[in-house]
């Protein structure tokens, strides 16, 4: 007995041995998983390699899938079950590329469901950087990215929520040169620019390349939103053969625009895209949506197919390769305000100059031509304000004639003029109204000059706690 | 007299989009125009009654009835009532 009791100690000890080596096993599992787990994690977390102008052919290869996976099924099951999509829809979703041109208040919307509900590849092409005065409409960009490039910022966003899509992130000016390049390696190009240069540019390239234009815009409370050059409908130049004067053309800067209304607009043009992916009817070509905020309404324009006298698109076309759009436009590639040179410089004071009068308290008169909502924003003490547009209007006139009346009272010599300076945000719409004040003013002893810079060069350089908008 | 100046007039419904809005300084007009016109001649028409925005008109759409009109000589036929749009393009985003 005393053997088996020996036995007994040994099965013993060899028991406990093996529970020890499992535990250890089961310990290295837990580890090995973690590794993974992290590994995994951090390859997710990595920000897309960002293309720049020199590496535009540098795209990783795009392979679309011919199943769907388990958690591809998981992910999009709720789409999955719409007869109008079902597993064929998506597969041809995940198999399409889509380059979405303007990362901000149209791309921001378009992007984030076009990656949610699985497109292959997502090409998010912007030039520009984030801003704080970006984000209350361009929602995919964050407090912390503020000053990185909005096309990795977008890509960022983008990949935390859907990480099987595959973003390309181009941090570059589209122009003739290298357009068609990256617009070859897509199937489906959506237009969220701001400027008409790059309007023209897209159409212009998707048409020689054969590519469908989701092309959606907003301003203030309106938006519009067409797809151009599908199925024998039109392109925007059939629509638009001339590019609209520079100084007809507002930019969000200045003429401002609701948030949700670009979302609105973005969130379109992706369930556009959507719909021509998986083999849908689209429902904007030939027809051009009027979207107006304030009342609340979607008109819808039928359009004609494509015109046959159309310049690029047309029979016989003439413009058969991509030109200088910002000559064609007279107009940058961009919807950052340009600066007019109409007044010399000595027909000019710089704020600093400004200053110096305001302190020492001489007479003048301040003449702000912004519109009122933006006094309420921020102004310079004791302005007239009249607005621009109203320059002329007699009421308006009289107002400042009387003014100046009482003003010229307090000059210490008869043979002195009373300076008037005008002002307005940037220093453009200030110079355009001393063209018309001079005459509208020239019986009286007045010297009409502007500011140069406007308020903004006020905030940075004489008061830098003086609000930027 | 010419037939397009013999035409019976008809009363339309002008709405303004976009640049246009702000030109004209409103969403909506009546404007007397004739029942036999072209759409060179309604946009000409347009223009002439609003003077501020002849600096766009090479640059919009014209729709009538929500249906896309085409720039040039067609005749085209209104009645009293119809609603003609006048469109130019928003390049904000």
């Amino acid at each position: 007995m005393a053997a088996s009791g020996l036995e007994d100690t040994e099965l013993l000890r060899l028991r406990e041995e093996v529970a020890e080596k499992t535990r250890e096993i089961e310990r290295l599992k837990l580890m090995l998983a973690e590794g993974n787990d992290t590994k995994a994690q951090q390859a997710k977390d990595a920000p897309p390699t960002l293309i720049e102008s020199g590496n535009i052919q540098d795209i990783p290869t795009f392979q679309p899938a011919d199943r769907l996976d388990k958690p591809a099924i998981a992910r999009y099951s709720r789409q999955l079950i719409l007869p109008e999509l079902g597993v064929k829809g998506q597969l041809a979703l995940c198999g399409t590329s889509v380059l979405l041109v303007g990362a901000g208040g149209l791309g921001c919307p378009a992007a984030v469901y076009l990656a949610a509900a699985g497109v292959g590849r997502l090409g998010l092409v912007d030039y520009d950087s984030v801003e704080l005065n970006n984000l209350h409409r361009q929602v995919l960009h964050t407090e912390g990215r503020v000053g990185t490039p909005k096309a990795l910022s977008v890509a960022t966003a983008v990949k935390g929520l859907n990480s099987t899509v595959q973003c390309v992130p181009y941090h570059l000016q589209l122009n003739s040169t290298n357009a068609l390049d990256v617009i070859k390696q897509y199937d489906i190009v959506v237009d969220c620019t701001d400027n008409v240069a790059t309007r023209y540019l897209l159409n212009d390239a998707c048409v020689f390349t054969n590519k469908p234009l989701v092309s959606g815009s907003a301003l203030r409370l309106e938006g519009q939103l067409t797809v151009y050059n599908y199925k024998g409908g039109p392109c925007y130049r059939c629509m638009y053969p001339t590019p609209p004067p520079p100084e007809t053309v507002t930019n969000c800067s200045d003429g401002g625009v609701l948030g949700v209304v670009p979302g609105i607009i973005g969130c379109l043009q992706a369930l556009e895209v959507i719909k021509m992916a998986a083999g849908q009817e689209v429902s904007y070509s030939q027809r051009l949506l009027l979207f107006d905020a304030l009342d609340g309404t979607f008109r819808s324009i039928k359009l004609r197919p494509r015109q046959a006298s159309c310049v690029v698109c047309g029979d016989a076309p003439t413009v058969t390769q991509l030109q200088d759009y910002e000559q064609f436009c007279g107009a940058k590639a961009c919807d950052k305000t340009q600066s007019l040179r109409i007044l010399q410089d000595n027909e000019r004071i710089s704020v600093q100059e400004y200053h110096t009068v305001l302190s020492s308290g001489a007479p003048h008169l301040l003449v702000d031509v912004r519109q009122p909502v933006e006094l309420d924003i921020c102004q310079l003490p004791n302005p007239i304000n009249i607005p621009i547009s109203q320059v002329s209007r007699p009421e308006q006139l009289q107002q400042l004639k009387t003014a100046v009346t009482c003003k010229v009272q307090q000059l210490e010599q008869d043979d002195h003029k009373l300076p008037v300076y005008v002002v307005c945000r940037q220093g453009n719409d200030s110079q355009l109204a001393v063209e018309q004040l001079r005459n509208l003013l020239s019986d009286l002893p007045v010297h009409v000059t502007d500011i140069r810079g406007g308020l903004m060069a006020w905030a940075r350089k004489i008061d830098t706690s003086f609000p930027e908008y | 007299m010419s037939k397009v100046m013999a035409a019976a007039e008809v009363q339309v419904n002008l709405l303004f989009f976009a640049k246009s809005r702000e030109l004209v300084g409103s969403k909506e007009a009546t404007l007397a125009v004739p029942g036999q016109t072209t759409s060179a001649q309604l946009l000409a028409a347009i223009v002439s009654r609003y003077p501020s925005l002849a600096v766009i008109s090479n640059n919009l759409v014209l729709a009538v009835n929500q249906e896309y009109v085409a720039p040039g000589n067609d005749l085209l036929t209104l009645q009293p009532g119809d609603e003609v749009a006048v469109i130019p393009p928003i390049s904000g985003g």
